[in-house]
């Protein structure tokens, strides 16, 4: 018995030791083209394919799919991707290869936990993600991404991703983004104080820190006001803004809580000006009571113009899409879900081009991007992601006002622009910490 | 003080939305002995079924008819769902009511989408004037929504025969039983009543903006209200429900005035830090019957 013990013991050691030898990655491969690759890509054509002779890029999505806050951004951001890989594989693909982005879609209900969870789920099988919907719930993976070198695309805009060479951002950040947009109401709007209404969190504390920056180099005053999700919720920060009586309010929040803000404050009477950050709007509020008072008194910043544009990019975005679709929940998901992949497309053709579609290739390929191609949706410079966080940020946003016979309600009244704040500021840490 | 005043209204004006989810709370736990976890289905049930109605009829007339059928929709969970289980513990029971509230609201979200529904409602972000503070039309009117189908529920149960039996049972069911009240009607009138509340509350909740997904997320500030007021209180879960509004409102409005950590979103562990406090004193909430128990 002791022996038989000992022997079940002893094979159980050796079975810990070999499985704590084996390497999580695969023994790297060549395929088409002499390119070298591991995990998340084959010799086998996409499940999918246009072309069954190309081997195939799998790339993960982790979204807000279902019952998340962030789900009407979520579910239309993870569409638009579909549709533009679709489009990149139809042209050809990269190189001797083609992309899904279709197989490794999660839900991460905007819960950390989850995030974590169904990342580990795909990870073994994926190259990178195509999409990381989240500021805290890519925090949550972030670590192992950095440790892994696998490359996410955020859906989000926190200045804290510049920091971090496994996150491929595109346009600008919530901090400068609100810069512009103090520095854009202290010149056109003749602004003298200025509040910024905000989540607390990495989103809307940044924000406010861009907000505050700013308000110091435009001499205005400030008032902080922090706020708590939910619609019924906002009461107590109307009247905090009626008191304060800003000439111009930062926004920073969801969209049903900026409605209602903007909405009862207006029935109070305030005149002041609102600036909401992209994720602050649904075009959907165009149809509440608010109307209105958003009409009248709100604006939104953004990273890139709205849907309906006229660049290339925002041509390419609307023959792709379902048009049935996209009218019956019109939302710039759509947009950011299509402006987000080109550097993810570009990242990988330079990693073919450079015959290692490795992960250690492909992080190698997005230290070295210079510029992106994003087709007009940005300006290439934006694709910058070698060098100092300080060098390469992307400064510019873009001002929308609303527009009900827009696509999504909004339509650019500025183009991209640097003000002065975001201009002179040295980027040397998130600007929320 | 017209600030103060505009703060307290806004505050019944949600605490009577925490009053009618808490008082379906109520209803369920008196005549079963089980805590409903499905009451936020319900209130999103209701409030979906008043966005779909109002495009084809009038707001109150798609009131009346949503939560007409919201309650057939609590009376069937019950019939189908909970009557099955009787004699299991009322653990079992409670962690199955989970499950109702899941199901339901997956179903509910798909009717509701991903954007925000309207309501269709007269009210709006309509403002009146009130001792020279500017009120919400909408606060004012589910205050007063609420006091009125409380009174209404209070006369019900104390001069209806239906209450009268609700009463018994909820008393001593084998007892009611004996004296030839349908204990299994009592089960079906309490859910469909506790469904209609709820259903009440997320029209009076979507009022304004409109009707999202996650507003499921305010049905839960009823649990710290039924602890406040007793799992068995019906005045207790609208004197709770009220409280916990106002000082909510107070809170977030003046918080920040006392002292910075009462300020930013401190008014949200209002309701929960207030159960504990009155937990500490009276077990059994403020009007919660004391239970005897044998040692």
């Amino acid at each position: 018995m002791r022996v038989r013990s000992g022997v079940a013991v002893a094979l159980v050691a050796v079975l810990v030791g070999v499985s704590g030898c084996r390497s999580d990655a695969p023994e790297a491969q060549q395929g088409g083209g002499d390119v070298k690759f591991d995990v998340g890509v084959t010799k086998e054509p996409c499940p999918e394919a246009v072309d069954k002779a190309k081997g195939c890029i799998y790339l993960g999505s982790i979204s807000d799919l279902t019952e998340g806050p962030f789900k009407a951004l979520g579910v239309p951001i993870t569409e638009s991707q579909k549709k533009f890989w679709k489009r990149v594989n139809a042209a050809g693909g990269i190189g001797s290869f083609e992309v899904d982005v279709t197989k490794y879609v999660k839900d991460n209900k905007y819960n950390p936990q989850i995030h974590n969870e169904v990342y580990a789920e795909i990870k073994p099988d994926v190259l990178g993600l195509a999409q990381t919907l989240g500021s805290p719930t890519t925090a949550a993976i972030l670590a192992d991404l950095k440790s892994t070198g696998v490359i996410g695309v955020p859906a989000s805009w926190t200045s804290a991703w510049a920091f971090e060479d496994v996150i491929l951002e595109s346009g600008t950040n919530y901090c400068f983004e609100s810069m512009n947009s103090v520095d854009f109401g202290a010149e056109t709007l003749k602004a003298k104080s200025v509040a910024a209404l905000h989540f607390p969190g990495d989103y809307g504390d940044d924000a406010a820190a861009g907000t505050k920056l700013a308000a110091e180099v435009n001499g205005m005053t400030f008032t902080d006001i922090p706020t708590a999700p939910g619609q019924e919720n906002q009461g107590a920060a109307i009247q905090k803004l009626i008191a304060a009586k800003p000439d111009l309010v930062i926004l920073t929040t969801g969209p049903t809580e900026a409605a209602t803000i903007v909405g009862g404050a207006a029935q109070n009477g305030f005149k002041g000006q609102f600036i909401g950050t992209s994720p602050t709007w649904n075009p959907a509020l165009l149809k509440s009571p608010a109307a209105p008072a958003l009409t009248a008194l709100y604006r939104q910043s953004g990273p890139w113009a709205p849907y309906g544009a006229e660049t290339a990019g925002h041509k390419a975005l609307a023959e792709s899409l379902d048009q049935a679709m996209f009218k019956a929940a019109p939302n710039d998901g759509y947009t950011a879900g299509w402006v987000w992949s080109y550097p993810m497309k570009a990242a990988l053709q330079k990693a073919v081009d450079a015959k290692d579609l490795t992960r250690a290739g492909l992080l190698a390929a997005v230290k070295s991007l210079e510029t992106v191609d994003y087709e007009g949706m940005l300006p290439e410079a934006a694709g910058k992601f070698s060098g100092e966080p300080n060098e390469r940020v992307f400064r510019q946003s873009i001002i929308s006002k609303v527009n009900p016979a827009a696509p999504t309600g909004v339509s650019v009244e500025k183009d991209f622009f640097t003000g002065k704040t975001a201009e002179a500021h040295q980027f040397a840490k998130p600007c929320y910490q | 003080m017209n600030e103060f005043v505009a703060t307290v209204v806004r505050g019944l004006g949600s605490g009577s939305i925490y009053a009618l989810l808490a008082l379906g709370f109520v209803i369920i736990y008196k005549s079963m002995r089980v805590i409903s976890f499905a009451q936020p289905a319900f209130m999103m049930a209701g409030a979906t079924l008043v966005s779909h109605l109002v495009l084809s009829m009038n707001f109150f007339l798609a009131v009346l008819v949503a939560l007409l059928l919201t309650a057939l929709l609590g009376a069937g969970v019950e019939r189908l769902a909970l009557r099955p289980m009787i004699g299991r513990p009322v653990f079992v029971i409670a962690i199955i009511t989970l499950g109702v509230d899941i199901v339901i609201r997956t179903v509910v979200n798909s009717f509701i989408g991903l954007d925000i529904r309207q309501m269709g409602d007269p009210w709006g972000l309509e403002q009146v004037g009130v001792l020279g503070a500017n009120i919400d039309q909408r606060h004012l009117a589910t205050l007063i929504t609420t006091l009125i189908v409380v009174a209404a529920l209070f006369a019900f149960y104390r001069w209806s025969r239906t209450g009268l039996a609700m009463r018994a049972a909820s008393s001593d069911q084998e007892v009611a039983l004996a004296q030839g009240v349908s204990v299994g009607r009592v089960f079906s009138l309490s859910w469909a009543l506790a469904a209609m509340l709820a259903g009440l509350a997320g029209v009076f909740l979507s009022t304004g903006i409109g009707l999202e997904q996650n507003l499921w997320l305010t049905a839960l500030k009823a649990l710290p209200v039924i602890i406040l007021g007793g799992l068995d209180s019906l005045g207790g879960a609208v004197v709770a429900g009220l409280s916990i509004g106002v000082v909510e409102a107070l809170v977030g409005s003046y918080g920040g005035d006392l002292h910075p950590v009462f300020g930013g979103d401190f008014f949200l562990v209002v309701p929960y830090l207030l159960m504990l406090l009155v937990l500490l004193v009276k077990p059994y909430g403020l009007f919660g019957t004391r239970e005897v128990e044998r040692i």
